[in-house]
């Protein structure tokens, strides 16, 4: 485990669903979460077709855990309100918590699980060795 | 972790975790559980996040914990927790993200002799006529004007609409209509995904069901609820839908800074609360009460659009097809109630977290049909094994401020459901026991599959010998409608 630079991997969870994500920095944390999110809500096959129009987003949170709730929740409610899943282009996180990403985005028909949330049950994002690491309860 | 050593023991079915066991703990812990049910709960965690609960600033008496407990995010699935009103906080993470999820029973007057021909044909009506499944959202769209409409008004929008009759209103947890919505405390996506999901049921352990009812154990209290064995009755289990999660979302999100403001210190960032005469707590009451009447609403569209598929595959066949509603409960909800603690009678806020209310026999808040019997408490089994309909004693007012268990419990992951289990042998299995599916994916169907979950009727008995509740029906699922 943990052999890869960034990744997560699905824990057990009575009810709902737990994923450990890892990434050499924040940025690749925060990537490999929303790669955790997109499987989890069971998206993996689509079209290869990501619109050449860039969106960007800014996020801005009190800390780490709050900003990565924010951006897990927003690509969330765009994958649930406008079947959109998006191709994180570039990612930057400042150290004020504030996050700026660019995204190219596609339509996808359909997926297979509704995520009601993603919650701040014990969301520690802690140092590790070789970058950071979290765990992240989705409620389903 | 906690462990059973760590227990003490009340009665054959009530077990306490003290003050004691850790400094934060404000008030103990009390468990319903047989010593069998209390053996799973030790698995996983949901006694340590009961314990992380009772540092809630302003609880009172102890955080209870139901017998189909088990681990969730923040509380326990499972538990109860009262805090005084107004001076204590309230937890949207007590509460959940599906607010006021919810279960209601409609009874009919058709036996399963002369219904039984019939139930393909129902099972096919009733998924048509019911949206169900993943993003899918009901027949019609709502303006952001008309969701805040919804919000307001809950089950009496729906009866201005032609969805509902005085007696559903009236059979609902406070009439359908919880006080103090207001949708100015509603985020614009709150009310964006409001607008195509009324009258729909979603996906994952929600369901439609056509049952049985196989036994009846308390022929006064039956009849009180039109309940009658061998007669068929439906159930429908289902919540907020996109709204109720985007309201939790908003408000566990701003009521992260909250609480630094009110020197509050939680073990657990999902129990973020906020005082209920504080400004932030007001918001979040306004914004629940209206998840909360947007979910009465829709269970209260669904039941017209099944009393529709009854009609169009019963009418001229069958002498009634009527289907009455016997009672809407919530459990996952918060609500400002009057009980009596240590003999002083008090208002404080019960957070439900996957808990009903069972309020005993002369309750105000109750019909008058139910003042005598006490209400309706429905308790929907696994998927293929029986649900049960109790009702609340005076027993529950004192021992667990009128709450009773809210179904199974799961205890298994929905992983390991997965490896263990497969869509199509369940379905099979199902099928040879009589029971009709109509299911969204095979996937979803061996996560809710029945070895996934306690047995239900021992979560009943202990309920029952603890006294919280009393049994009226068993019922046996025929259909099964799952999203």
């Amino acid at each position: 485990m943990n052999d890869t630079l960034a990744g997560f991997e699905e824990l057990s969870h009575t009810a709902d669903l737990e994923i450990k994500v890892w990434g050499d920095d924040l940025a690749s944390l925060f990537l490999a979460a929303a790669d955790g999110l997109f499987h989890l809500s069971g998206i993996e096959d689509y079209e290869e077709g990501f619109s050449a129009v860039k969106e960007t987003i800014s996020l801005d949170a009190m800390d780490y855990e709050g900003l990565l709730i924010l951006f897990l929740e927003e690509l969330l409610y765009r994958l649930t309100e406008d079947y959109m899943l998006f191709s994180i282009e570039k990612l930057s996180i400042s150290t004020a918590f504030s996050l700026k990403a660019k995204l190219r985005g596609t339509q996808i028909k359909s997926y297979q699980r509704d995520i009601k949330a993603v919650t701040y049950h014990r969301l520690n994002i802690r140092e590790t060795d070789h970058g950071y690491e979290v765990n992240i309860v989705f409620d389903i | 972790m906690v462990s059973i050593a760590d227990l003490k023991r009340i009665s054959s079915y009530e077990w306490e975790i003290p003050a004691s066991y850790r400094a934060d703990m404000r008030v103990p812990v009390r468990i319903f559980a047989s010593e069998t049910l209390l053996k799973d709960v030790t698995r996983d965690k949901s006694l340590e996040q009961a314990v992380n609960a009772c540092a809630l600033p302003g609880l009172v008496g102890s955080v209870k914990v139901m017998p189909d407990m088990h681990q969730g995010y923040g509380f326990p699935i499972g538990g109860v927790a009262a805090t005084r009103y107004p001076e204590g906080v309230i937890s949207p993470g007590g509460i959940g993200y599906d607010i006021n999820c919810g279960v209601r029973l409609l009874g009919s007057r058709l036996s399963y002799q002369e219904g039984k021909k019939y139930l393909g044909e129902l099972a096919t009506a009733l998924n048509q006529s019911c949206p169900s499944g993943v993003g899918i959202g009901g027949h019609h769209r709502l303006s952001s004007k008309e969701v805040e409409d919804v919000c307001r008004k809950g089950s009496r929008w729906a009866k201005e609409n032609g969805f509902a009759t005085d007696q559903d209103l009236r059979r609902t947890e406070d009439g359908g209509q919880l006080r103090g919505a207001d949708p100015r405390f509603l985020s614009p996506r709150a009310l964006k995904r409001g607008m195509g999901q009324v009258g729909s049921l979603g996906a994952g352990n929600h369901f439609i069901e056509i049952d049985l009812v196989s036994k009846v154990f308390d022929q006064k209290a039956a009849r009180a609820m039109g309940l009658n064995e061998g007669d068929l009755a439906l159930q429908i289990h289902c919540g907020s839908r996109g709204l109720g999660h985007q309201v939790c979302s908003d408000y566990v999100k701003s009521l992260q800074s909250a609480v630094t403001k009110f020197g509050i210190i939680l073990p657990d960032r999902e129990l973020v609360c906020a005082p209920m005469d504080s400004p932030e707590g007001e918001a979040y009451l306004a914004a629940m009460a209206c998840a909360a009447n947007y979910a009465f609403a829709n269970r209260q569209v669904l039941s017209h659009y099944a009393r529709e598929a009854f009609e169009s595959v019963l009418a001229g066949r069958v002498k009634d097809w009527h289907l009455h509603l016997v009672y809407d409960v919530a459990h996952n909800i918060g609500k400002i109630e009057t009980h009596q603690i240590d003999g002083i009678s008090m208002e404080v806020c019960v957070h439900r977290k996957g808990a009903t209310r069972a309020f005993g026999p002369g309750s105000k808040e109750l019909p008058s049909e139910y003042k005598k019997i006490g209400q309706p408490v429905l308790v929907p089994g696994s998927m293929g094994t029986s649900s049960w309909v109790l009702r609340g004693t005076s027993k529950a007012m004192e021992l667990s401020f009128g709450s009773c268990c809210h179904g199974a419990g799961r205890v298994m992951s929905r992983t390991q459901a997965k490896k263990t289990i497969w869509g199509e042998d369940l379905l099979k299995q199902l099928k040879k026991d009589g029971i009709k599916i109509q299911a969204g994916s095979m996937a979803g169907l061996a996560e809710e599959a029945p070895a996934a979950y306690k047995d239900v009727d021992a979560v009943v008995e202990t309920v029952t010998s603890a006294g919280i509740a009393a049994k009226v029906a068993q019922l046996k699922p025929l259909v099964v409608i799952k999203g």
